[in-house]
């Protein structure tokens, strides 16, 4: 059981941790190539096209959905750890709770 | 203008970790008074602000395992599904009526957070969804069990309710039910608090980036700010006695009571 909770742990803790590195990237990127910045982030797949062609928005745009995503991995480990302890009822609630956040997530893209 | 906003989102992400809130009240106002940026860039960076505090605040949270995740997550079905039902009946109820409703919750949870009554309410098992975790300030073992789920169930919905409706995001009132009615321990009920907001903005997020809600300029520095601030917000919130964690809570549930009573009448 402790192993899932230093997982999560792990997890946020690296998640935010390439999150700050790309939003901090993203601010270097765009002190040295300069240019005006879009007014709106970008979701994935745009996102990545921009990372991949060095845009400062693009790194922008990526570390904030890095950041979005941590409370995903946060609530997929509980799942996992009611599962693992064999508590039914816990592990539906919260695997309800995900199914909305991902709906939510979906939801923005149309 | 970045090194303001990165200054007040440290502030706001210390704040909003050590009381389990969500800082949107905190951010959203400083941002758009003292600065001239458009009310929904405003929101877009506080729901990034939100999550920002949630998760840097959960890696101490959960590393001294404060927070109560079945409780938690309970609470979430709740008030996400009175969420929904808001979002479907907004058009049907006046807003003036909502924002004196939840200025009322406030100042309701201010009242009964303060005072001797609540601290002195001892916090024992209940047999229902018994949790522990360990003080870092008295350094002993605080055993509890939830009190009224029912009750805390029906509030969530309401909460969920409203908050969907006022786009506001809530910890302010279900910090407050899980302590007072619920029997939760302070402490625990900040983290699990602070861990519910993370999802309930994680959730609308990706709405709030397609409608245009987020702007770089100002949620970059925010979520700087805010996960250099939480991080230590929640360490020192773990440490600080309760007494003084409980006196911060009751006067910034006052500040957010009038501030949206004023909101009412402005």
């Amino acid at each position: 059981m402790k192993n899932i909770e230093r997982l999560v742990h792990h997890v946020l803790l690296w998640g935010l941790a390439l999150s700050a590195a790309l939003l901090l990237g993203g601010l270097i990127v765009w002190a040295f190539r300069g240019g005006e910045l879009p007014t709106t982030i970008t979701m994935p797949p745009a996102s990545f096209a921009d990372l991949a062609r060095a845009q400062p928005i693009g790194f922008f745009s990526t570390g904030l959905f890095v950041l979005v995503l941590t409370p995903f991995a946060r609530v997929a480990g509980s799942i996992v750890l009611f599962a693992k302890a064999g508590d039914r009822r816990y592990t539906a609630i919260t695997a309800v709770v995900l199914l909305v956040m991902v709906a939510g997530l979906l939801l923005g893209r149309v | 203008m970045f090194l303001l906003i990165f200054l007040t989102a440290v502030v706001a992400g210390a704040f909003g970790s050590m009381l389990g809130i969500g800082g949107a009240l905190i951010l959203v106002p400083v941002i758009t008074l003292f600065l001239d940026v458009p009310m929904k860039v405003a929101i877009g960076a506080s729901i990034i602000g939100v999550i920002a505090t949630s998760s840097a605040a959960q890696i101490v949270y959960v590393d001294h395992g404060i927070t109560h995740t079945r409780l938690g997550m309970a609470l979430e079905l709740a008030t996400t599904v009175g969420a929904i039902g808001g979002a479907l009946t907004a058009a049907m109820v006046d807003v003036r009526v909502l924002q004196l409703l939840f200025a009322i919750m406030l100042f309701w949870a201010a009242w009964s957070m303060r005072g001797r009554r609540a601290a002195r309410r001892p916090s024992i098992p209940t047999g229902v969804l018994d949790d522990q975790f360990l003080d870092p300030a008295t350094q002993t073992v605080v055993r509890y069990g939830v009190r009224h789920l029912p009750l805390g169930l029906g509030l969530s919905l309401l909460a969920g309710n409203v908050s969907g409706l006022l786009g506001v995001g809530g910890g302010a009132v279900k910090m407050p039910v899980m302590h007072v009615i619920m029997g939760v321990p302070l402490k625990a009920a900040i983290a699990t608090s602070n861990f519910m907001i993370g999802v309930t903005a994680a959730t609308s997020a990706a709405v709030y980036i397609g409608k245009g809600f987020v702007d770089p300029l100002i949620a970059v520095p925010t979520a700087l700010g805010v996960l250099l601030g939480a991080q230590g917000g929640a360490r020192l919130a773990s440490r600080l006695p309760t007494r003084v964690l409980r006196t911060l809570m009751v006067l910034t549930l006052t500040v957010f009571a009038i501030q949206m009573l004023w909101r009412t009448v402005a």
